[in-house]
């Protein structure tokens, strides 16, 4: 059978993308939505001070439970934009360690990982 | 502020942004707080629009085999808990100060960036054991003079402390401080112009996030403003990069200088003036 070669260029850049054009498009959707709706693109509401993660996890909260509002998709494209460098992060940090094998830079990955965990949803 | 206008300042700021290489940031946060945002919130809007254009001009980079990821993560490490203090540093601070030190780190980048014009990279005679251990060596494929460049990074041990400098500043201000940090990968770990520009930008989402998450904690992302900022900004630097492309590297240095300089000067005076 034909191994599929993955380097950790095409893991990042594709994790990378993904991120960010679905986040564009949450907040397109959601901007456009609103203005079919009330005719304006100016929404009027500030977010709480709080963590990302509490920000992510009440956002996706309401999106399961809650009919689903222009400024719900608008939150999630902001939340999926600041998931995308994490979750490349994690990706990197996996694929140096199950892949590539290379400890050094699971290590480091690893830390930088653990640093933006506590940073994003602890402290 | 009003979506029309906001829109349309940030295509502008990811145009210039990205024609000059310095992204979007260094000219949103002049324009933003012109038009009466407060500075505090406009730092922290930018720096979430930042994590937008590095992230997608990133995607491309890495999947052109030129940003070396593994420097990149490296230095990541110091450039994260620089933001963290800088964006930690600028809840604490003043209005004023913090529109002097925006006036002062452009005017600074604009004299490096003066004295180096006519700088051309030259490789590093020898690795140290450092940066050697650290696997700071690459390859990438030259478009421009169609062949492969082989690489290796030296002073691991200086650049790292510096980038965390870096970090710093790109928390404190909202900017990705991209200058900054291709500054420190050319001249004190002599990676090639290309290498340092691409691995700059992968460094930049990391970092921008750690400062990020420090100013939602703060209550100071307005997602009414954040969301046409992060379309503005992105479409304007898709734009500016195209155009980019097609001119010579002169012009694109000229036109660099001049905004470095007019912003520079013009956030100095405000700050002054109070």
């Amino acid at each position: 059978m034909r191994r599929v070669h993955v380097d950790v260029e095409a893991v990042v850049g594709y994790t990378l993308l993904t991120g960010v054009l679905l986040s564009l498009g949450l907040i397109v959707v959601g901007l456009a939505w609103h203005w079919a709706l009330w005719g304006t693109l100016q929404f009027d509401y500030t977010l709480p001070a709080t963590s990302v993660g509490a920000f992510i996890v009440s956002d996706v909260q309401q999106a399961a439970t809650a009919a689903a509002r222009p400024r719900l998709l608008v939150n999630l494209g902001i939340g999926v934009l600041m998931l995308t460098p994490y979750v490349r992060v994690l990706v990197s940090m996996l694929y140096f360690l199950f892949v590539d094998r290379n400890v050094k830079y699971a290590v480091f990955t690893g830390v930088v990982l653990g640093t933006l965990t506590y940073a994003l949803f602890v402290g | 502020m009003p979506v029309p206008l906001t829109l349309v300042l940030s295509i502008a700021a990811g145009f210039v942004g990205a024609m000059s290489g310095m992204g979007g940031g260094v000219v949103l946060i002049p324009a933003l707080t012109f038009f009466g945002v407060d500075i505090k919130r406009a730092i922290a809007i930018s720096i979430v629009s930042v994590i937008a254009t590095s992230s997608g001009a990133a995607s491309a980079y890495v999947r052109d085999r030129i940003t070396n990821v593994k420097i990149g993560m490296f230095l990541e490490m110091f450039t994260m808990v620089g933001a963290l203090v800088g964006a930690s540093l600028t809840l604490a601070s003043g209005q004023r100060a913090l529109f002097v030190t925006f006036g002062i780190v452009l005017l600074a980048s604009w004299v490096s960036l003066w004295l180096q014009r006519k700088e051309e990279w030259q490789p590093p005679g020898s690795q140290d054991a450092v940066s050697r251990w650290l696997e700071f060596r690459g390859s990438y494929h030259d478009e421009a003079v169609g062949k492969d460049v082989r690489y290796r990074g030296t002073r691991a041990y200086l650049g790292a402390p510096l980038m965390f400098g870096a970090g710093v500043v790109a928390g404190l201000l909202g900017i990705g401080a991209g200058a900054l940090k291709v500054l420190i990968h050319d001249l004190v770990m002599r990676l090639p112009p290309k290498v340092s520009t691409t691995t700059s930008n992968l460094i930049i989402g990391v970092t921008a996030l750690a400062g990020a998450s420090v100013y939602l904690r703060a209550g100071l992302i307005d997602p009414g403003l954040a969301a046409p900022v992060i379309l503005g900004i992105t479409s304007g630097a898709f734009a500016g990069t195209r155009v980019l492309v097609r001119l010579p590297n002169r012009v694109v240095r000229l036109f660099f200088l001049g905004v470095l300089g007019i912003l520079g000067v013009e956030m100095l005076v405000r700050g002054l003036r109070g």
